[in-house]
């Protein structure tokens, strides 16, 4: 029943990731084609940090040589080689599968914090060492190609490279999936809950990390390619910290304990940033403090609260719940609501142009326009607001978190122990 | 062939669905507006703000005022192409960029694929601040405006001035970052020797914003015993790098190129004074009334990138008005072509674009810091004093040969 469900959700996301896109605009293409990419590299650092429990911090090595290695043969393509376009991203997977396995010969050996710490070197020493690599990385300022025509598709515009995309990232995220369900994938699993066992076992745990971090290295490099094909180039700042840190942040917002929580969480930041990063300076605070948010009351992630949810939605006690949730919901917003005004009247009030009003006012402070309206910095109404959002908002959360609990609490009486099992790691219902 | 005219009819009928009507001249600036390097890339936004708000208030262009859209590339280039497709997505005509080099690498490779792509929808780039040669060697194209110096043009300027005022001496030290800036500022160095009647003594390329302690490089220099050290370095990398030279009690003067950085005199303090800086403009130089103007406008005197960059926009608003679409669709080809003929006079010189590779032919301005100055930087009794203003053609240098710009039609 269950994975009836699921397959019908999964080929309804599908249809639309088809059939939607021709009818949006530019900009929508484009956001959908770096959630796409942001999704499959995602996932592919999740088999290595959520499955194998290998957390690497640099993973943005094997995102960007799948980007270089693509883009020399999109340059080899347009020197004249006969390559078809849309197999490009192969070469992501090669140079990453390639690189993957001598970086993770030498970074299993270690387990933990010396893991991580292992991955980042490696991943400094590329970023390090390619702005002075001409040849091959183009210095500082990279390379760049064009996307060549091929069997009548030009690949000009956005779309037809969302669609391709959309081709590559769905075979790999297939491709991932089917490897969980493998015996591999099981001792994937077991490697993370108990090396030692494994090894007692007769398997040998250094080889099977070393084949765990190339897979996971390798669709790295074809999300790299993939991002390579959107951009037509690359270059050094691929393999800055910036990005192997996006990709835990995203991996641990959507919830790294299951296999789908890490799109989750691409999926969130990718539109975030591109809804929000126009809009206020402060966009990069506002993600920070969402990642702190779900970090301290969704250790599982966005993705293990919607399967907790799931996995209890043929109880019939929804009706119970969907009156506290609202509640709690409309107390979110009025927190959220106080916390940006706060934040935006900070940026205006220390801001440049204020600074100039200022100046101009000859020392006093004058008003300011913010979300349309004219405020006062020493006015009553001015910091009422922020309050009145604050204390409606908290005392709201605060009523229906005790209600919430009341509602779980007798659904877990009535169904019994099951209502509270941890999320099984690893594994999608 | 071919294959761009099959390109072309895609993207036609892709472009189809745009209706035909009179549409604002839109202005997108791609620069880092949050993390670390916010500072510059806000100087440029306010800088191109109000170059904007001037022609608005003469009257805008096209019966419409002419729309700025900041977007934020998040210090890197990646940020910035995927900002290079919203803008396209939002339709703008021409896209300003200052901070990065490589950041404008990406967006002139952006724009000669866009413009490849899209005939009859060009976007025009003008670069207000990255410096590599590149971008006027082998990336050079004629859709990219560059409304800065670059190496050989600072260098230039600043070893003759020194010459005049009996502070290069005769040997010159060369410390650079080792990436394309440094190594163009190095060869610069050296290929200005004969002509500054100068030997370099030695010559260091160093890592980019890495370095915490200059001590060793600082005893290198010693070693060498120049009368002058020459440097491209900035941030970081400069004021580390003058403190420990101070720190060591070593009587040499700098020629840099970044020392007008925002914090870098008040950083270095008693150390800045008596050292040179080569850059597009100083206060001290030419009319005040333009620094007057930007004060009442913005609350401080033009600083750092601001002037080129206001400058760059005083020349398009000039391009501007040689042009008329009569409210119809604006044809981004016909003001780069009017942009190629300005002249624009700033308060230092004439500013024109050197048709063959769209460098900006452009006076350089040498400046010293000193004491109880007339503009004081960063709220200290130090600023700068202009010691020479080199005019454009004695500043400029041959096309480079790798440049090969294809034209329009």
């Amino acid at each position: 029943m269950t994975n009836m469900r699921n397959i019908l959700l999964i080929a309804a996301v599908l249809v639309a990731l088809v059939a939607v896109p021709p009818f949006l605009g530019l900009g929508w293409q484009n956001a959908l084609v770096n959630i796409l990419i942001a999704s499959l590299f995602a996932l592919a650092f999740n088999l290595l940090s959520g499955q194998a429990g290998l957390l690497s911090f640099g993973h943005a090595a094997y995102f960007g040589m799948g980007a270089f290695a693509t883009l020399h043969l999109m340059l080899a393509i347009e020197d004249g080689l006969s390559f078809p376009t849309p197999l490009l991203p192969l070469a992501g997977a090669a140079m990453g599968l390639l690189i993957g396995v001598v970086a993770g010969f030498f970074a299993t050996m270690r387990s933990g914090v010396y893991f991580a710490l292992v991955t980042l070197a490696i991943a400094e020493l590329f970023h390090s060492l390619t702005p002075h690599l001409q040849g091959f990385f183009g210095g500082e300022s990279g390379i760049s190609s064009m996307r060549m025509p091929w069997q009548g598709f030009v690949f000009g515009t956005v779309l037809e490279v969302y669609y391709l995309t959309l081709f590559w990232v769905v075979l790999s995220v297939m491709a991932l999936w089917a490897y969980t369900r493998t015996p591999f994938g099981r001792l994937t699993l077991a490697l993370r809950d108990n090396e030692q066992r494994v090894r007692f076992l007769g398997y040998n745990a250094h080889t099977s990390k070393v084949i765990i971090f190339a897979v996971s290295a390798m669709f790295s490099g074809v999300a790299g390619g993939l991002q390579a094909i959107s951009n037509e180039t690359a270059n050094y700042a691929l393999f800055s910290s910036h990005i192997s840190a996006q990709v835990v942040l995203q991996t641990f917002v959507g919830g790294a304990t299951i296999f789908f929580g890490p799109v989750v969480g691409a999926v969130s930041f990718t539109l975030f940033a591109y809804l929000v990063s126009d809009l206020t300076r402060s966009w990069l605070f506002y993600q920070g403090l969402i990642f702190v948010l779900v970090m301290l009351f969704a250790p599982t992630g966005i993705g293990g609260v919607v399967q907790h949810h799931l996995r209890n939605v043929r109880r019939d006690d929804w009706l119970l719940l969907a009156g506290p949730y609202a509640l709690a919901a409309t107390g979110g917003v009025l927190i959220a609501g106080a916390v940006i005004y706060l934040t935006e009247t900070v940026a205006v009030l220390f801001g440049e142009e204020y600074a100039v009003q200022i100046r101009n006012a000859e020392g006093s402070l004058p008003a300011y326009e913010m979300f349309g309206a004219w405020w006062e910095p020493f006015g009553i109404a001015t910091w009422l607001v922020p309050v009145v959002l604050l204390a409606a908002g908290g005392a709201i959360l605060v009523k229906s978190r005790g209600n919430i609990l009341k509602c779980w609490e007798k659904m877990g009486r009535e169904v019994g122990e099951g209502a509270h099992e941890p999320a099984a790691p690893g594994v999608a219902k | 062939m071919k294959k761009f005219a099959a390109l072309a009819a895609v993207s036609t009928i892709a472009l189809g669905a745009h209706a035909v009507q009179a549409e604002p001249l839109k202005i997108g600036i791609i620069e880092s507006l949050s993390g670390a390097q916010t500072s510059s890339g806000r100087l440029y936004a306010t800088a191109v703000q109000y170059g904007v708000d001037k022609i608005n208030a003469a009257g805008g262009f096209n019966g419409e005022d002419v729309q700025v859209i900041e977007y934020d590339n998040a210090g890197g280039s990646t940020g910035a192409a995927d900002k290079f497709k919203q803008a396209v997505a939002d339709g703008v005509n021409i896209v300003i960029q200052g901070a990065s080099s490589a950041i404008a690498g990406q967006i002139t490779e952006d724009v000669r694929k866009h413009n490849l792509r899209n005939p009859g929808k060009e976007i025009l780039f003008i670069n207000v601040g990255a410096e590599a040669m590149e971008l006027t060697g082998d990336k050079c194209q004629f859709y990219h405006f560059r409304f800065t110096t670059t190496a050989p043009m600072r260098v230039n300027a600043m070893t003759s001035a020194m010459k005049e005022a009996g502070d290069l001496g005769t040997r010159v030290y060369s410390i650079n970052q080792n990436y394309s800036w440094g190594q163009d500022v190095q060869a610069a160095i050296n290929a200005a020797a004969e002509k500054g009647g100068y030997e370099v003594v030695d010559e260091v390329l160093h890592d980019v914003n890495k370095i915490q302690d200059f001590a060793p490089f600082v005893a290198r220099i010693k070693a060498a015993n120049p009368d002058s050290v020459i440097t491209g370095n900035w941030s970081n990398d400069l004021l580390l790098l003058m403190k420990a030279t101070g720190d060591a009690g070593l009587d040499v003067t700098f020629g840099t190129a970044y020392l007008d950085q925002p914090g870098n005199i008040a950083n270095a303090g008693e150390t800045a004074l008596g050292h040179y800086i080569a850059n597009n403009y100083d206060n001290t130089a030419g009319d005040a009334s333009f620094a007057e103007e930007y004060k009442a406008a913005s609350g401080h005197y033009p600083l750092f990138v601001e002037p080129q960059t206001i400058f760059a926009v005083g020349a398009l608003s000039q391009a501007l008005e040689g042009v008329d679409f009569a409210g119809g669709d604006i044809d981004v080809s016909k003001i780069a072509l009017a942009l190629e003929d300005v002249t624009y006079e700033t308060p230092v010189g004439p500013i024109a674009v050197r048709k063959e590779d769209h460098q900006t032919i452009r006076p350089v301005v040498v400046s010293r810091v000193v004491e109880n100055a007339r503009y004081p930087a960063d709220d200290t009794s130090m600023g700068f004093e202009a010691v020479k203003v080199v005019p454009g053609e004695q500043a400029i240098y041959p096309v480079q040969d790798s440049c090969d710009m294809k034209r329009p039609g």
